[in-house]
């Protein structure tokens, strides 16, 4: 919300913030007079209206740098002689003799005042004005935009000011431009808040006044507005009131400057004087308010209904449409006129040639406007108050100020009465404050004066009272209280934070638990950060493309879980697995010429749940890696291969190690990988943990990587399954080993695994590395050479040579006999 | 026997000379051999021993043996001498080139900003007693919105823009309501309070959230850090000190923390934490020191991190609201809590200097690697 300070400072008085300086009587509109102490409270008036709840997010000062620049008014005017686009101008500029301008701009008379920036004036964007020749002619000054100024947008053309005024007189006095602009974050529970008098009702509150209300001096004259118009509510649950007058006899025209220019300083566009009469009574009172053009409501009759099966409006804004039931329409006899606190309708609207309006002033139920304001996507300035609650006590005196105000501005008059249909009146809610209850919540007492006085300051009405506590009547605005603790919050807000002490909490702990997940994942980061990964963090949703390599062919969901409202296409899908992120990474990574990449990621997949769990979705752990490029870093100490299916491995075995999993590795891993450079990794009783190697080269086309991609990713849940988190100790042994090396030449078909288990039968094999593989010749082709390092060990005694060479005999017999192993030399 | 004295005396003799005078291991080696050696000229002199008569013999063994020993020792002498020349040769080389770096089998591993400012926050609050809680990301609208005092058609749903969940997608156990992701760790505080059951709460809940919404500033899934306490007489000045406390354990000591009125739909009353800037201590200026100069810094410019303020909102929290009480189950009566909540992209930004909050997702090497 952006509110003036100038405007602001009307309501209440602002002078006692502005270090002692003295405020007089309140600002008239129009009837400049020096702002100088308001402006000096702008400071303290944010502060303090931040320190209550209303976080002032920008102080604009405008208006200022404007010295030197002045009324002038337009004497004559002629073509340029050497420029189609520029006129020479004669301007009285209240120095007696006139000065020869050059301008470029149209839309003057002869006869305007204008503003004239005068040589050595610089103005607000930083521009010099000097004494200038264009195309041959001498111009002395610079006549001024609103724009040039600083004051609007608008560059269309001069800005035209009141012939009233005296050439020569400075602008920013003249036209009281100088102010200050507070944009003011109004939290949603305080649509009161919303207005220029509503804040001024908080610093009124905070500086101890009585906020000073407009009051509007309405000459009522002619015959009752009753014989003008009749309004029935045919839903009084949407519409608890409704309220119109009527102004005959108005000419449409455009707004005084000073309007005008209040609510351009506020964001509102300026369009004719009974539209901004309404608009000005909207950012003063907070309250929205609509303006008819009577003599096209149809019938004299206006209708607060739901709208009917396919009935359609065109608003305002020139779109046609379509309405549900549960929309609420302000029609007429025939049709629907204005879609109800939302937007006016184009049939009914105010036209230069209106001369009788109906000024509607209502009270539309919150949620009803919130969804007609959500399905036709229209956000006004109506539906943002009818939403969060419109004042029911305003209704009235709103519908007061605005047609006063018709009145004052187009010259009409307002008939007599108010035309009020009033199903619903609003039971201001009565809360009770027990004393005890602030102490409880805030850990301070606070003295029954001082909520007393607290709660009276914001409106609240003390009803009644007792030794125990109070009962506060809440005032009609405060549409955010109905609880205890909303009062609370009033006294707290008041007094501020700072009268708080800080303790801490006395109440128990349980015992420390640290959930089994969090551990195995600490210890997975450990194991893959000291593999050399980076830890990868990836948005949740992916291409729903991304993950068809990655379905499992056994789930039954066709699709992974799908937003309704994606931002794009490729954010659209929950994803199944972390890989496709880490290999768009990988991809990515690649494009920027960073070529050795190893990441992880440990987050949630998401697929969905078996009826009648907890959650919507399973949502289980996963971690994934991927790693690409050279194995070392480069350095001077030798070359470095192209990582591989056993880097990959390692750093999965790491991770496996660190939770003292036992693993096997089965040939073959997913349809996402290489079929013959890939792995499944199983756990205890064969229980399926996750998938290790190289991508399918269709995969890691698909993905824009090369051949030679290696990724894994393991299921969390399965590895907390398995996790052996404490270890446990296992003696160190007392005898010394018998260490044997063993060379077995076995067919390509056989796994070193296989021959690896096998060795480890023999019981007195304590344990057997795999230290060199070696293929060709004299390795007959088709066959490999396996040489394993052997510790034999017997726990009780020292082992002879001659029981170490029986060991190591049955090993080569059961190699031989079960894997057609030869022994070799 | 004189002559085999004078022998010895003079193998003795020769032997001394010749250690003297041998320049390395080897030439030590081959002296050893010729004097001492099975062939060499001691054992040659024995030999003739045996034609001595045998009261003769014990005096010239007495003398082969001392002849022996001194050989011996002459030989080890040099031997040592040698080994101390040769290791000040050694010593006395020139260094090695110790600025080559250092050998490297794997890379440098590295943990995301945002899951080390998790742990940082983690800590701290662990060590106050509060344990990690989570809650699903995919959630019910009642848990995310309704049970937090966000009714539907509550403005203050505009707060946050929610992804919803396409009901379809979600299979044959797609419950009744509906399902989006959540906006917000706060959903949290229900499950935590549902699963408890009973007081006392203290949790933390570090994790993903989303909102549809997507620029620079603004990203579709970000992180938060919700906290709850619950228990008899718990209090607004409990959760002032807490959060002090926690701002001066990430912050530093002497950070301090200022509270302003609020409104989050889950607690009355409501506040927004700020800290003192980080960056510039609070006095929203920078000393810029100019270039040799010593002494105090005259001259500062603006802190562009709390924007001259002095001040950083990173926090939002608040009494538990007596319906959010309710919903998790706890009689508003009896007990009461705080919650807060924080933004983890932020207080990673603070901590480490991150300026984009793109950074954080884009995953490229050159911005993990500095962590």
């Amino acid at each position: 919300m952006r509110i003036s300070l100038k405007w602001l400072s009307e309501y209440v008085d602002l002078g006692s913030l502005a270090g002692g300086a003295q405020q007089g009587a309140p600002l008239a509109p129009a009837q400049p007079r020096s702002a100088a102490p308001v402006l000096a409270a702008a400071d303290e008036v944010a502060r303090r209206l931040t320190a209550v709840g209303f976080e002032v997010e920008a102080v604009e000062r405008v208006g200022q740098g404007l010295a030197g620049v002045v009324a002038a008014r337009i004497l004559a005017s002629e073509k340029h002689p050497n420029a189609e686009k520029l006129s020479v101008t004669k301007i009285d500029a209240g120095q007696g003799e006139p000065l020869q301008i050059v301008c470029g701009a149209k839309n003057y008379q002869v006869g305007d005042v204008v503003p004239l920036a005068t040589v050595g004036t610089t103005l607000p964007g930083g521009t010099r004005i000097e004494k200038a020749k264009l195309r041959g002619v001498e111009s002395f000054g610079m006549l001024c935009s609103a724009r040039e100024l600083g004051l609007s947008e608008d560059a269309s053309g001069l800005l035209i000011l009141d012939r009233g005024l005296a050439p020569g007189t400075p602008i920013a006095d003249a036209l009281g431009l100088e102010d200050v602009l507070l944009e003011v974050n109004v939290t949603p529970n305080r649509p009161d808040a919303l207005s220029h008098v509503g804040l001024a009702r908080e610093v009124a509150a905070i500086l101890g006044q009585e906020v000073r209300l407009p009051r509007p001096a309405l000459r009522e004259a002619g015959a009752p507005a009753a014989e003008a118009v009749k309004v029935r509510i045919e839903a009084p649950e949407k519409c608890a009131r409704y309220a119109a007058r009527v102004v005959e006899g108005v000419k449409i025209g455009p707004s005084p400057q000073w309007l005008a220019r209040r609510l351009e300083a506020c964001g509102v566009r300026s369009i004719s004087n009974v539209v901004d009469a309404t608009n000005f009574a909207l950012l003063e009172l907070g309250h929205p308010l609509h303006a008819f053009d009577l003599d096209k409501v149809a019938g004299h009759e206006i209708v607060v209904r739901t709208a009917r099966p396919g009935e359609k409006i065109v608003t305002l804004d020139g779109k046609e449409r379509a309405l549900e039931p549960d929309d609420l329409l302000i029609a007429d006899r025939d049709r629907g006129s204005a879609l109800a606190g939302v937007m006016g309708g184009g049939d009914s609207e105010i036209s230069a040639g209106t001369t009788r309006v109906l000024v509607e002033s209502a009270w539309f139920a919150p949620s009803g406007i919130r969804r007609t304001s959500r399905r036709h996507g229209l956000k006004t300035e109506a539906s943002y108050r009818f939403e969060r609650g419109a004042d029911p006590g305003m209704v009235i005196p709103a519908l007061d100020r605005c047609a006063a105000l018709i009145a004052e501005l187009a010259g009409g008059t307002v008939r007599p009465g108010i035309v009020d249909a009033h199903p619903r009146p609003h039971q201001a809610p009565a809360v009770r404050l027990r004393w005890r209850r602030p102490a409880e919540l805030l850990g301070i007492d606070v003295a029954r004066d001082e909520v007393r006085r607290i709660l009276a300051g914001l409106g609240f009405e003390e009803r009644a009272s007792d030794a125990d506590g109070a009962t506060f009547g809440v005032p009609s605005w405060r549409v955010d209280v109905s609880l205890e603790e909303d009062l609370v919050e009033e006294i707290v807000r008041t007094k501020g934070y700072d009268a708080i002490p800080e303790t801490l909490p006395a109440n128990a702990v349980r015992t420390p638990v640290e959930p089994a997940d969090a551990q195995v994942t600490a210890r997975a980061r450990e194991a893959l950060e000291a593999a050399g990964f980076a830890e990868a963090v990836n948005f949740s949703f992916v291409a729903e493309r991304d993950l068809a390599p990655f379905a499992d062919p056994a789930a039954t969901a066709l699709r992974p879980i799908a937003l309704k409202n994606p931002i794009s296409a490729d954010l659209a899908v929950m994803r199944t697995s972390l890989v496709p992120s880490l290999l768009r990474n990988a991809s990515t990574n690649r494009r920027q010429r960073v070529e050795d990449v190893r990441l992880y990621e440990i987050a949630r997949v998401y697929r969905p749940a078996p009826a009648g769990a907890p959650a919507p979705a399973a949502e289980e752990g996963e971690l994934a890696g991927v790693l690409v490029g050279r194995r070392s870093p480069t350095g001077w100490a030798g070359g470095s291969d192209p990582v591989d299916f056993h880097d990959a491995k390692a750093a999965v075995a790491a991770v496996l190690e660190a939770l003292g999993i036992d693993a096997r590795w089965r040939a073959r891993g997913g349809a996402w990988l290489h079929p013959r450079l890939s792995a499944e990794v199983l756990g205890a009783d064969d229980a399926p943990l996750g998938e290790v190697g190289e991508l399918h080269p269709r995969v890691a086309e698909a993905f824009e990587l090369p051949r030679g991609v290696l990724a894994f990713r393991l299921s969390g849940a399965a590895l907390v399954r398995g996790a052996r988190l404490v270890p446990r100790y296992a003696g160190i042994p007392r005898f010394p080993a018998v260490l044997r090396d063993l060379a077995v030449v076995v067919a390509e078909g056989v796994e070193a695994g296989a021959v690896l288990a096998a060795v480890r039968e023999e019981p007195l094999v304590e344990d057997a590395t795999l230290f060199d593989v070696y293929r060709g010749p004299p390795i007959p082709a088709g066959k490999k050479n396996l040489a394993l390092a052997i510790r034999y060990r017997a726990p009780d005694r020292t082992l002879t040579d001659t029981e170490a060479d029986a060991a190591h005999a049955r090993i080569v017999a059961r190699l031989r006999g079960g894997l057609g192993a030869e022994l070799r030399g | 026997m004189a002559d085999l004295l004078g022998q010895l005396e003079a193998l003795a003799k020769g032997a001394r000379e010749a250690v003297g005078s041998a320049a390395d291991e080897k030439a030590l080696e081959d002296l050893r051999v010729r004097f001492l050696g099975k062939k060499g000229e001691l054992s040659a002199v024995l030999r003739g021993m045996g034609a001595l008569p045998a009261e003769e013999r014990p005096r010239v063994g007495e003398v082969a043996n001392r002849v022996r020993d001194e050989v011996e020792a002459l030989l080890a002498g040099a031997k040592s001498r040698l080994d101390a020349r040769k290791l000040e040769a050694e010593l006395a080389g020139p260094p090695i080139d110790v600025t080559l770096p250092g050998r490297r089998v794997l890379p440098r591993g590295h943990r995301h900003p945002i899951t080390r400012a998790t742990e940082d926050i983690s800590a701290i609050f662990a060590r106050l007693g509060y344990e990690v809680a989570s809650g699903p990301e995919i959630e019910l609208d009642w848990f995310n919105f309704e049970a937090l005092n966000i009714p539907p058609d509550h403005p203050a749903r505009d707060m946050q823009d929610t992804f919803y969940v396409e009901a379809s997608t979600l299979g044959d156990g797609a419950p009744d309501g509906s399902v989006l992701l959540r906006t917000h760790t706060s959903p949290v505080q229900i499950r935590a309070m549902q699963r408890l059951g009973v007081p006392p709460v203290r949790i933390i809940c570090p994790g993903r959230v989303y909102r549809s919404d997507y620029d620079q500033t603004h990203s579709p899934m970000f992180h938060q850090v919700e906290g709850l306490c619950v228990g008899e007489g718990i209090t607004f000045a409990d959760l002032k000190g807490t959060l002090a406390a926690f701002a001066r354990a990430y912050f530093g000591e002497g950070t301090r923390t200022r509270f302003r009125p609020s409104y989050f739909p889950f607690v009355e009353p409501g506040a927004e934490v700020d800290v003192s800037c980080s960056i510039c201590g609070g006095t929203g200026r920078i000393p810029v020191r100019a270039q040799g100069q010593a002494g105090e810094p005259a001259q500062t410019r603006r802190c562009g991190t709390c924007k001259e303020t002095g001040w950083l909102e990173v926090l939002g929290a608040g009494m538990v609201h007596p319906k959010v009480l309710e919903n998790g189950g706890f009689d508003p009566k009896r007990y009461s809590g705080f919650a807060f909540g924080m933004g983890v992209e932020r207080m990673a930004m603070l901590r480490y200097g991150i300026d984009d909050l793109r950074l954080y997702f884009e995953n490229d090497l050159r911005f993990l690697e500095q962590f």
